[in-house]
């Protein structure tokens, strides 16, 4: 249970500017929750700040009722597993090598028979059991993306973020990504919380979505409630079209007369 | 790309260290040989045992003292890069030594070359790991984490640092009693021929310190390598564990300067050769490879220096490698 409770946030340190005012939302358990808005919105600080990676500057986010404040970082990184857009490591490590990483939080490093286990499967569930010699940087993007998800598998957390995790990948990966994130969801019962930019995305594969603008959430709810004309523009100051597809929402962004 | 398994990787980690563990007591003869038996064959006397017994004197604290200073120097210098996300720069590079040629003169000139703050080995040396310490606090809070790792604002830092303290230094000195100046001048020019080895014994036992820390924290170290936010998601309490290592770091470095002087390039070879050899991320291998290759680069070359005469001091052949190996590192890899 993740609860985020009127956390303000600002980059300056007086407090003038706010980057995130007032944020008011339960995470919703089991399901694909999508943060969307312009850029600046405050979209990836409010992950930070429900991951307490950045402190908040007033407010409390609540992790099964207590402020993530107070967890230790350690317990901290076994409910929640947190992935920014896969970037590209100082070190050369093998895809084994990073899923066994995913561990640390368990183990510190020290790997037991259970460890292991986890590890393999892991690389079982994301198809990279035949590819866990392989160093990462001879991997295609799709493999790499899969390599960083077995990772956060393996540190078996029941809420998983992802900070724009379909930045740098092109079409076939996007769609690849959110396939597995939605089995993520289906058949691991995880809890995640990803931020999007693109909003077909989220109409497309989130089960909830939470709209942000100006560090405020200005609308929230499920697809088919926000995926309208009105609640788009009142996030992007924008005019959508709306088409139905295959029984979904879909906008579109050109030709809009 | 060449898709190698992880098989040959551990033959050869296994060749490297027992090539390492050869080449560690060669050189220690090296550098025993070139001292006793290699001179008296030059000026054509004979090696007597009395002789022999009185040159090792010396040449027992000059081996630990050099031993001590490239273990503290290699481990910090992994650190560092692993705390700054960089395989390029070492803490002598940012001027972490003009710190203690700095607090000498200071000392000095506040105090006088008579007082106790100064000729007190033990005291001096808190003093000048104080500052050491301080600073690095101070660098990491304003610099490191403000400005996300940036490799050019830490050299930036390094150059004024050095510019600061070192012009700084020799202003006092120039203007201090004379001497006082040459007390100065004693305590800061250390180098490998002149070794300041009357701190061996608080040396050693900082040695042991910083070895036990850093090997304990080892696979910290291994995730931290991730980089700062994958290592806070996963569960390290990541400017804790950096404010921790900047103490190990100024602790080791500023009894390393004190013992050996400056020794710029010498990090940056052990640490990053080992690397080359060992294709691995992992700490503990790096730790153990980098402490004897940098012990062993520093006895050999000085034992090899002996043998020839000396023309060449052995820290500036280290520099001249350790300066053309760094471009090379720019220049492949692109980046600081």
């Amino acid at each position: 249970m993740i609860e985020v409770k009127n956390v303000s946030q600002s980059y300056n340190r007086h407090g003038q500017r706010k980057t995130l005012e007032d944020i008011n939302f339960s995470v919703r358990e089991h399901t694909i929750t999508a943060l969307v808005g312009a850029n600046g919105a405050g979209k990836s600080t409010l992950l930070g700040v429900m991951a307490n990676l950045l402190p908040a500057l007033s407010g409390s986010v609540l992790l099964d009722g207590t402020d993530v404040r107070r967890v230790k970082t350690n317990a901290m990184a076994k409910k929640v597993a947190f992935l920014k857009q896969t970037q590209l490591l100082s070190i050369r490590v093998t895809v084994n090598d990073l899923v066994e990483f995913g561990r640390f939080p368990h183990c510190a490093g020290r790997l037991t028979q259970l460890d292991r286990d986890k590890v393999s499967q892991a690389l079982e569930y994301m198809n990279l059991t035949e590819l866990r010699e392989r160093y990462l940087d001879e991997l295609s993007g799709g493999q790499r993306q899969r390599a960083f998800i077995a990772m956060i598998l393996a540190q078996d957390t029941p809420y998983i973020f992802l900070d724009e995790p379909l930045n740098n990948l092109d079409v076939k990966y996007s769609v690849e990504m959110m396939k597995i994130v939605q089995r993520l969801v289906s058949e691991l019962n995880k809890t995640v919380v990803m931020v999007l930019h693109d909003i077909n995305f989220a109409a497309a594969y989130a089960g909830y979505i939470v709209a942000m603008k100006d560090g405020r959430i200005i609308r929230e709810g499920v697809p088919e409630e926000m995926i309208t004309r009105e609640t788009l523009r009142a996030v992007f100051d924008f005019d959508f079209r709306i088409e139905k597809y295959g029984g979904k929402n879909v906008c579109l962004y050109f030709d809009n007369e | 790309m060449a898709t190698e398994s992880r098989k040959p990787y551990k033959a050869r980690r296994v060749t490297v260290f027992v090539c390492l563990a050869l080449l560690a007591p060669a050189s220690v003869a090296l550098y025993i040989y070139s001292r006793t038996y290699a001179k008296a064959w030059r000026i054509g006397a004979r090696m007597t045992p009395a002789a022999f017994e009185s040159i090792m004197g010396r040449a027992v604290p000059a081996l630990i003292g050099m031993s001590v200073a490239a273990v503290l120097i290699a481990i910090i210098s992994l650190l560092f890069q692993t705390m700054t996300q960089s395989r390029i720069l070492t803490p002598s590079m940012i001027g972490f030594d003009s710190i203690f040629v700095g607090t000498q003169t200071l000392l000095v000139f506040a105090f006088g070359a008579g007082s106790r703050l100064f000729t007190d080995p033990y005291i001096n040396y808190l003093l000048s790991a104080g500052a050491m310490v301080a600073i690095s606090v101070l660098m990491y809070g304003f610099i490191l984490r403000r400005n996300k790792n940036n490799i050019i604002f830490l050299l930036m830092f390094g150059l004024v640092l050095s510019g600061i303290l070192g012009n700084g230094a020799r202003y006092l000195q120039v203007i201090m009693d004379t001497n006082d100046f040459y007390q100065v001048q004693a305590a800061t020019n250390v180098t490998v021929n002149n070794m300041n080895t009357s701190i061996i014994f608080l040396a050693l036992p900082i040695m042991l310190v910083v070895i036990i820390a850093a090997m304990s924290r080892h696979r910290t170290y291994d995730v931290m390598s991730l980089g700062p936010d994958q290592a806070r998601g996963l569960g390290v309490a990541y400017e804790r564990e950096v404010n921790f290592n900047l103490v190990i770091i100024a602790v080791g470095m500023s009894v390393a300067t004190a013992l050996i002087g400056s020794l710029t390039f010498l990090g940056l070879l052990a640490v990053n050769i080992s690397r080359e050899l060992l294709k691995t991320h992992k700490h503990l291998p790096l730790f153990i490879a980098s402490a004897l290759l940098a012990a062993l680069t520093l006895i050999l070359g000085q034992g090899a220096v002996e043998l020839l005469q000396g023309a060449v001091p052995v820290t500036a052949i280290i520099n001249l490698v350790g300066c053309s190996y760094m471009f090379y590192l720019i220049l492949r890899e692109n980046r600081l």
